[in-house]
């Protein structure tokens, strides 16, 4: 008989399957019209936990952006237009010492805490201290001395000169004291019922999305967008089509050939948006070994390179051109280029790059490049397999400097192989990023800070091309120390005049701090005509967007 | 009794081995967690983070890898599986409770679903070899020859973005909170339809293979002979005495296949963005998450070796042949 009960069994399982896909069927329009007013920011971030720790990078809160909503910064500064003031957010104002070392916050009153709680300048030093007491809380790895506060006003003093850091300290999100200090271990607690100033309240979250309602007595007035639903997809793929068939209205993902996938998809309203900062993308050459020990070689390289071809064709046009030849990006960086170099741009010069290697001894046998010592010039470019951009624009240089005789190879590498390699020097031309910050300074730092080097075999931060220059080195620390502002900009005058003339690296596309974003229900994002922030929905400006969104008129 | 006993040792052994080599192997794979999420964020996270997630993570920790090694058991026999670095601080075993039901309620059924429709299909182009029936074998190898991802992009292109009649990612509608609601269930099932329609394709064919050259073999068999001569029902002859011998193997295939279904179809789950196990595998292995990747393999191994027994015990139950001693 066991044979019936099987058949059976198996008979009952397949029907109920068939009613199951017959249910399915049927609801398979009912979601699609929930939007309504609801706007779905989505991050291509995979899988998700119930972690709102807006203090680890790693919580569902920073990697979404929805922390953001809920914490707010003392003073929303804008990374697209670093020399446009800040915008004063939970600090009414703000007052630098000459040096740098100290700055006094005055606390905007009338703040409150989502649980109706009154936001003081003792929340603003708490939050401060929490960081100060916690290394594992100091992401921005700030050397604080001391907090201090008096009224509504809170003192933060350094151990150093903070001009360069300057938008991290006014960055700073603030905390409730009286909800923190009842926290047994900051760094291990999911705060799973965040409780902030900003204008939305986590209502429930799930790992499909996190859901958040305005904030009812926010002091900045009752936002537009009723609800906010932060969605995590699993890939660039998966996010695109949440993008392109309007399930998703905000986010960031990198689309290649984004005016045919995204924007032809709803002309009028789904814009893409890359704005620079002052971070680049930039080909680090091993100026301590062969070939690119020798100056004139990566003078000859920096000149033969394609910008318009690395931004067209390495990243489909998101990545903003790199236009003048101090590596500084268009237009975050103009108003630092020296004026020694206002208004020069890269431009490819086969002809120049062979009368440089000529100069230099350099000869042509046959159609190999020999350098002085009759070695044939030859070099190989890695990046981590799989990142596409990177490698299409390795091929490139590969493909420029063919004309001039050398042979360049491209290899892909293991993520993790590469790390090591380019941290520890072991490569000879390899494209990397570098940070951005309030100034250049992070950027050329990251590139040719003497500061920086350690030997080839040891383990390097930045400056992966162990360049030295005692001229730049000290430049550098007097543009981060001097509290005179004449100084400041003859040595950031001296840092450019080595990266024009020495190509410690190549400058090859701006970073830009991009965003896709939907102006069908609503309108007001940062775009190019009113580049009041940048548009990514993971950041301290989330909160300055999410107040200037309205909706749409139809 | 001395088989059961000899089968549970054995796996106690195995289950001994796999929980060690799941500590040591991700400890010996290039990178480190911290290295990993500066690389995941390519400047979008400050490198001046690097010196605040070294405390963070504990890769400050000075003590050799047999003390942690000793510590990790300990831990284990708390119920700790510790915190994920992915997620830092979110609990390892959290994670796995969050994903895993999904993985096991959408792929489970869709296994058994593929099984069910595969055996019964197989049965019916086994006993009537040689009609037209056999033709339904080089369809279904080609969806199952057809790369996963392929299909499942197609599908979502067609029903997802062309006609948008399903939903093209995730478990279920991102406005509703899990509850066991008519309109939650809803759409966790019209959320797995695609997934679980691509799975069954692509896996039925192995299991209707198997079963139509079972019932090949056994069709020719004396004792199907005499049924007939006896002048039973065709169905009964069928899956009575035909099917009853040649599902055999297919049940042993079937108890395996159940213990992979815990490690997930990673492919299915990036394609669909489906919330289940095997991507947050996939997310802990590229992020060097050691805690997060050894509790993931753990259940995995579990599953296995569990699977594993069933099937022993499962086959020695319907085979008395392989329940004799020597």
């Amino acid at each position: 008989m066991l044979n019936r009960r099987l058949t059976s069994a198996a008979l009952g399982l397949a029907a109920l399957a068939l009613v199951a896909t017959g249910c399915s069927a049927g609801g398979a329009t009912a979601s699609t019209t929930t939007a309504g007013q609801t706007l779905t920011i989505g991050m291509p971030n995979g899988s998700q936990t119930d972690n709102s720790n807006p203090f680890m990078n790693t919580s569902s809160a920073m990697s979404l952006g929805y922390a953001f909503a809920i914490y707010e910064p003392l003073v929303q500064v804008n990374p697209i237009q670093p020399t446009q003031d800040p915008v004063p957010w939970l600090a009414e104002s703000w007052k630098w010492s000459d040096d740098f070392t100290s700055i006094t916050f005055t606390i905007r009153d009338g703040v409150k805490w989502s649980d109706g709680e009154a936001l003081t300048a003792k929340d603003v030093a708490y939050s401060i201290s929490l960081r100060k007491d916690n290394d594992a809380l100091n992401t921005a790895a700030l050397p604080y001395k001391d907090v201090a506060t008096e009224g509504k006003t809170v003192t933060v003093t350094f151990d150093s000169s903070q001009y360069v850091n300057q938008n991290k300290v006014l960055n700073l999100f603030v905390v409730p004291e009286h909800i923190w200090s009842t926290i047994a271990d900051p760094t291990t607690d999911l705060n799973q019922k965040p409780i902030g100033s900003g204008p939305y309240t986590l209502k429930s979250w799930t790992p499909q999305a996190a859901i958040l309602v305005p904030n009812t007595d926010y002091w900045g007035g009752k936002p537009a967008v009723p609800e906010l639903r932060y969605t995590s997809y699993n890939d660039n793929n998966a996010l695109t089509t949440a993008l392109v068939n309007g399930d998703a209205q905000w986010g960031w993902t990198f689309i290649a050939d984004y005016e045919n996938v995204y924007i032809s998809k709803d002309k009028d309203h789904n814009t893409f948006w890359a704005p620079a900062g002052l971070g680049i993308d930039t080909l680090y050459l091993n100026t301590e070994t062969a070939p690119f020990k020798d100056v004139a070689l990566r003078k000859a390289l920096n000149m033969v390179i394609d910008r318009a071809a690395v931004h067209t064709t390495a990243t489909s046009g998101v990545f903003p051109q790199l236009e003048s030849i101090t590596g500084l990006p268009t237009p975050a960086g103009d108003d630092y280029v020296a004026s020694a170099y206002a208004g020069k741009k890269f431009a490819v010069d086969v002809d120049g790059a062979k009368k440089v290697l000529a100069d230099a001894g350099y000869t042509l046998d046959g159609s190999t490049l020999k350098d002085p010592s009759g070695t044939a010039v030859t070099f190989t470019l890695t990046d981590p397999t799989g990142w596409s951009d990177y490698l299409t624009s390795l091929q490139l240089v590969a493909d420029a400097v063919k004309p001039l005789g050398i042979t360049a190879t491209v290899e892909g590498m293991n993520a993790d192989a590469w790390f090591t390699a380019i941290a520890n020097g072991d490569f000879q031309a390899t494209m990397h990023w570098t940070d951005s910050g309030a100034t250049p300074w992070d950027m050329y730092s990251d590139i040719m800070d003497g500061a920086q080097y350690v030997a080839l075999g040891e383990k390097a931060n930045w400056n992966f091309g162990r360049f030295q220059d005692a001229d730049a080195t000290k430049a550098l620390a007097t543009f981060a120390t001097s509290p005179d502002e004449a100084t400041r900009k003859a040595a950031l005058d001296t840092v450019q005049k080595v990266f024009v003339e020495q190509v410690p690296a190549i400058g090859m596309v701006a970073r830009p701090t991009a965003a896709e974003y939907s102006t069908k229900n609503y309108v007001g994002w940062p775009s190019a005509d009113d580049p009041y922030n940048q548009p990514q929905p993971t950041g301290p400006q989330a909160s300055q967007i999410l107040m200037k969104l309205k909706p749409a008129s139809k | 009794m001395t088989f059961l006993a000899r089968r549970i040792g054995f796996y106690l052994v195995t289950a001994w081995a796999a929980v060690t080599l799941n500590f040591f192997i991700p400890r010996m794979m290039p990178g480190n967690p911290v290295d990993a999420l500066i690389n995941r964020y390519q400047g979008q996270m400050s490198s001046d983070a690097i010196a605040s997630l070294n405390v963070l993570f504990g890769m400050d920790d000075t003590s050799s890898t047999f003390q942690q090694y000793l510590h990790y058991w300990s831990l284990l026999f708390h119920g700790d599986l510790g915190l994920s670095f992915t997620f830092f601080p979110t609990p390892v075993g959290g994670i796995i409770t969050q994903s895993l039901p999904w993985t096991i309620g959408l792929v489970g059924l869709s296994t058994i679903l593929s099984f069910v429709i595969g055996t019964l299909i197989g049965t019916a182009i086994g006993w009537r070899r040689g009609t037209w029936a056999d033709s339904i074998l080089p369809i279904t190898t080609f969806f199952s020859a057809v790369p996963y991802f392929w299909l499942g992009l197609l599908a979502i292109m067609l029903f997802g973005v062309v006609w948008q009649v399903l939903p093209a990612s995730g478990g279920y509608d991102g406005g509703l909170v899990p509850t066991f609601s008519g309109e939650f269930i809803g759409s966790v099932l019209q959320h797995g339809l695609l997934p679980a329609a691509t799975i069954v394709i692509s896996s039925v064919a192995g299991w209707i293979l198997g079963m139509r050259n079972m019932m090949v073999t056994v069709s020719s068999e004396d004792y199907v002979t005499v049924a007939q001569a006896k002048g039973l029902s065709e169905r009964r002859v069928m899956f009575g005495y035909a099917a009853r011998n040649a599902i055999l193997p297919q049940v042993s295939g079937f108890a395996l296949s159940l213990g992979f279904i815990v490690s997930g179809t990673l492919v299915m789950e990036m394609v669909f963005s489906y919330p289940g196990i095997g991507y947050v595998l996939y997310q802990a292995v590229s992020a060097k998450d050691y805690p997060l990747m050894q509790g993931v393999f753990l259940i995995i191994t579990l599953s296995v070796l569990v699977a594993n027994m069933l099937a022993d015990l499962i086959y020695a139950l319907l085979d008395p042949r392989t329940r004799q001693e020597g």
